[in-house]
């Protein structure tokens, strides 16, 4: 019964904060004299109207999912990996310049870019877990400063060196993909690929491996407290490392899927400018870091953000209204963490008197 | 009579944490109120000290009845409480932390005349201290007295010491003692809250038993003894711990010449060596914060060490990791169980399982179901109360927290085990409990290192006594010839005997 009621309440906070930001949305609708029922039944349809839409929201919702699942292991093992954009840039970059440039069959080119994909995110991730423990550079920092490494250096590959010249575009972008070794998509005509089918497999392994494993339950002891983990003979240093390669790795093979899956080429920008990293990121906020949860949690973010597109197509309200939304959620979810830490600040002193 | 509280009932929701509670003082008493944790002593006296209202009955102070709404109004009637952990703000000097509240002042703060006013104060009840010397100088017996100074100063009668001895070493607190009687003879009356009995017999008047929030009797000190009070405490009779006489086996843990250099050239361990063989258990008695917590950490591998050697089972372990050093053969009862010892967001499933995860595993895989079972047998062995395997930590007592972690680390099953406060803070029938396991394992040929700063407790369990002053072992004596003024000279820095 006690377990029932852990459940419930921890589907609570971020429902709430769902219904808040919804709330939220429909005063700024108000605002700028929008009809709300109107602006959410198109945002509804957008997302979820018919099965084209749907999958579409699945296909956005993948990138979200693995990044989301990435930060979601450092995160359990007690660290902040805010590096998700620039693993995921070099993901995408890597696997990109794997499968234009890679001897071989297509299948191995296609498994390698991915591996190469999340080798490299992961590689770019554990570094900033070696800056940490070498010389005691602080995690937040470095994941978030080395984004601005991926992305420029990414950046200038695609506008000089590796610069598609063949077309008619200027765009700072390489060469397309040879269509044999793209990710199959799950149905003709959709944009739906096998990269979500992957994005919900992972979901699940790493769900039952954070549950069942005995890595798993290092990770959570080491999230839980550090000393405690040290204390059983769990090593730190080297388990960061692993998690943050892990997370990293998640990240990289986002970028991956959504080179092979959706855009079969690097553009500079097609991960900063739908900002799927920081979607993530939010995903796994939003769950409290499970799995599944972030599964869910993805899709939801992903809706809202197709669900304005289909808002802006219908209605004169603009699409930032899933902005707005987002952010309200985003406020709401700290609000929740601030709680949380307050609570357990709290909880520290109270032990004596518990007896 | 100068304070009677009458029918005393609190409760809160379901719980009750006083029920019908008679208690009454006397003009120059000590009266010593004493029970497990939980019994509701410091519920008692946050409700007479004003912090708390009393569910039902009343409380009277020269036959009128009073009420106190908050601490203010129960100091304006004379009654002053100094807390388990002092309230004093270390930057400050004596004389400032003494007279806060009350300050001399003209237009500003009269520091001159706070000084001279402490002064007297002192000279008054024969306190000496000095009072322009900073909290931060002053050793935690001095603090103590800066406490009790400060309730003097606010003109308190009565006196509620929570704990008072907790913090203190041997002499300091029987010098705090001392101060009481002299007090008390003075007029001023006390109340003391505690659970070490034998203070209680040496400085108490009267004594007030509490249990599970009921008063189980209320006796003269002069006529009743410690094994009274503990059976009106725990409820029953506790049984004599026996000890076999053994002879102590194979060495099973040595150190050899350990030390680690401290910030300010002064070193935290300095050339420590001893032994602990099987069937032995080596007690390390010493007030906390002199080189013990360094020395557990380097035998389990938390820390490392400048110079030195340990061996464990022959195997040099320095250096080694933790878990190849719990893997040689080492359990260990950390000495902060919150800090160390559990993480409490895990449920008591997850804590128990603790080392333990890496012996119960198929191809990386926890097996659930025997790791299920294993803390089972711990929650019915050592009778913790959790509502089940789920409960969060956070949400178990400190004493069930500290017989988990015991439970776990004498299941580890290894030949040497670190025991650092095993008891701290948990109630006698877990500490009776804890020691009882702790000497079957020493029966069962275990090598165990007992670190603890209670000397009964070092007293009681050890075969070997070591006595550590700032990172040294100050002196040695196998128990048969320890006496509580030998250890509690060391203790002190005194010169080891010839």
């Amino acid at each position: 019964m006690l377990k029932g009621k852990a459940s419930i309440s921890a589907w609570l906070q971020p429902l709430l904060a769902i219904l808040i930001g919804l709330i939220g949305g429909a005063i700024a609708i108000l605002l700028i004299g929008g009809s709300v029922f109107d602006t959410y039944a198109q945002m509804w349809k957008g997302a979820f109207g018919n099965f084209y839409f749907f999958t579409n929201t699945l296909t956005r919702a993948t990138p979200l999912l693995l990044v989301g699942l990435g930060v979601s292991i450092a995160f359990r093992a007690g660290f902040f990996n805010m590096g998700s954009e620039g693993q995921m840039i070099l993901g995408a970059f890597t696997s990109a310049l794997i499968a234009l440039y890679f001897p071989g069959t297509p299948l191995f080119k296609l498994l390698a870019a991915m591996l190469g994909g999340i080798l490299v995110g992961g590689l770019w991730s554990a570094f900033a877990g070696w800056l940490d423990a070498r010389f005691r550079m602080n995690l937040i920092i470095t994941t978030l400063l080395l984004n601005y490494i991926a992305s420029l250096f990414a950046g200038y590959m695609v506008a000089y060196p590796l610069k598609d010249k063949t077309g008619s575009a200027a765009l700072a972008q390489t060469m397309m993909v040879d269509k044999s070794v793209w990710l199959p998509k799950l149905f003709p005509g959709m944009s739906i690929h096998a990269g979500f089918i992957i994005a919900i497999v992972l979901a699940v392994a790493l769900f039952l491996f954070i549950k069942y494993s005995s890595g798993g339950y290092e990770i959570r002891m080491l999230g839980y407290n550090p000393l405690f983990a040290a204390y059983g003979g769990v090593n730190r240093g080297r388990l960061m490392l692993y998690s943050m390669f892990a997370s990293g790795g998640f990240a990289g093979l986002a970028g991956a899927v959504e080179v092979l899956g959706m855009q079969y080429r690097y553009t500079d920008g097609m991960v900063t400018n739908p900002g799927y990293a920081w979607s993530g990121i939010m995903a796994t906020l939003l769950s409290g870091a499970h799995p599944l949860g972030t599964a869910v949690a993805s899709v939801l973010l992903a809706a809202l953000q197709t669900g304005g597109m289909g808002v802006e197509r219908n209605t004169s309200i603009p699409l930032e209204i899933s902005s707005v939304i987002q952010s309200l959620l985003i406020l709401f979810i700290t609000a929740k963490f601030g709680l949380g830490l307050w609570k357990r600040r709290k909880g520290g002193n109270s032990d004596a008197a518990s007896s | 009579m100068l304070l009677q509280m009458n029918q005393i009932t609190k409760t809160y929701g379901t719980l009750t944490a006083n029920a019908k509670v008679d208690f009454t003082l006397r003009e120059g008493e000590i009266h010593a109120l004493v029970g497990e944790n939980g019994a509701g002593k410091t519920t008692l006296m946050r409700m007479l000290y004003g912090m708390e209202q009393p569910t039902s009955g009343t409380i009277h102070m020269h036959d009128k009845t009073v009420a106190f709404a908050n601490p203010t109004d129960a100091i304006r009637h004379g009654i002053g409480m100094v807390h388990q952990h002092f309230m004093l703000f270390p930057s400050f000097t004596v004389a400032e932390n003494i007279v806060i509240g009350n300050e001399p002042h003209g237009v500003k703060f009269d520091r001159k005349k706070a000084a001279l006013q402490v002064e007297a104060l002192c000279a008054t009840y024969k306190l000496p201290i000095d009072p322009l010397k900073k909290v931060a100088d002053c050793p935690l017996g001095m603090q103590q007295r800066v406490e009790i100074l400060k309730v003097l100063y606010q003109g308190a009668d009565i006196i509620i010491l929570d704990e008072p001895t907790g913090v203190l070493t041997p002499l300091e607190a029987k010098e705090l003692l001392a101060i009481m009687k002299s007090l008390a003879a003075q007029g001023k009356s006390f109340i003391i809250i505690t659970h070490k009995l034998h203070e209680v017999m040496e400085v108490a008047d009267r004594i007030t038993v509490l249990r599970d929030g009921k008063v189980t009797g209320t006796l003269d000190a002069a006529a009743t003894n410690v094994e009274e009070l503990s059976r009106l405490m725990v409820g029953r009779e506790l049984a004599k711990t026996e000890r076999s006489v053994l002879s102590p086996g194979a060495t099973v843990l040595e150190v050899k010449g350990v030390s680690i250099a401290g910030k300010k050239g002064k070193p935290v361990l300095d050339r420590v060596s001893f032994q602990v063989k099987a069937g032995e258990i080596v007690g390390i008695a010493g007030i906390s914060g002199n080189g013990q917590s360094e020395l557990l950490q380097s035998i389990s591998g938390l820390t490392t060490i400048d110079q030195g050697e340990i061996r464990l089972l022959g195997k040099d372990v320095a250096g080694r990791s933790v878990r190849e050093i719990r893997e040689s053969g080492l359990s260990h009862i950390p000495e902060d169980r919150y800090q160390w010892g559990a993480a409490k967001e895990g449920t008591v499933l997850e804590n128990g399982t603790m080392g333990h995860h890496r012996t119960n595993r198929r191809y990386g895989l926890l097996q659930g179901k025997a790791l299920r079972a294993m803390v089972d047998r711990f929650i019915q062995q050592f009778e913790i109360k959790a509502r089940s395997q789920e409960t969060k930590v956070k949400f178990l007592s400190g004493g069930n927290v500290q017989k988990l972690i015991v439970a776990r680390e004498i299941a580890q099953n290894k030949p040497f085990l670190i025991a650092a406060e095993p008891t701290r803070g948990v109630d006698i029938g877990a500490m009776e409990l804890i020691h009882d396991e702790l000497l079957k394992k020493r029966d069962e040929q275990g090598a165990i290192l007992l670190v603890s700063s209670e000397l009964t407790e070092i007293l009681k369990l050890s075969d070997r006594i070591l006595v550590m002053y700032e990172g040294r072992i100050a002196g040695e004596l196998p128990a048969s010839e320890a006496t509580e003024e030998q250890i509690s000279l060391w203790m002190a820095g005194g010169e080891a005997h010839a």
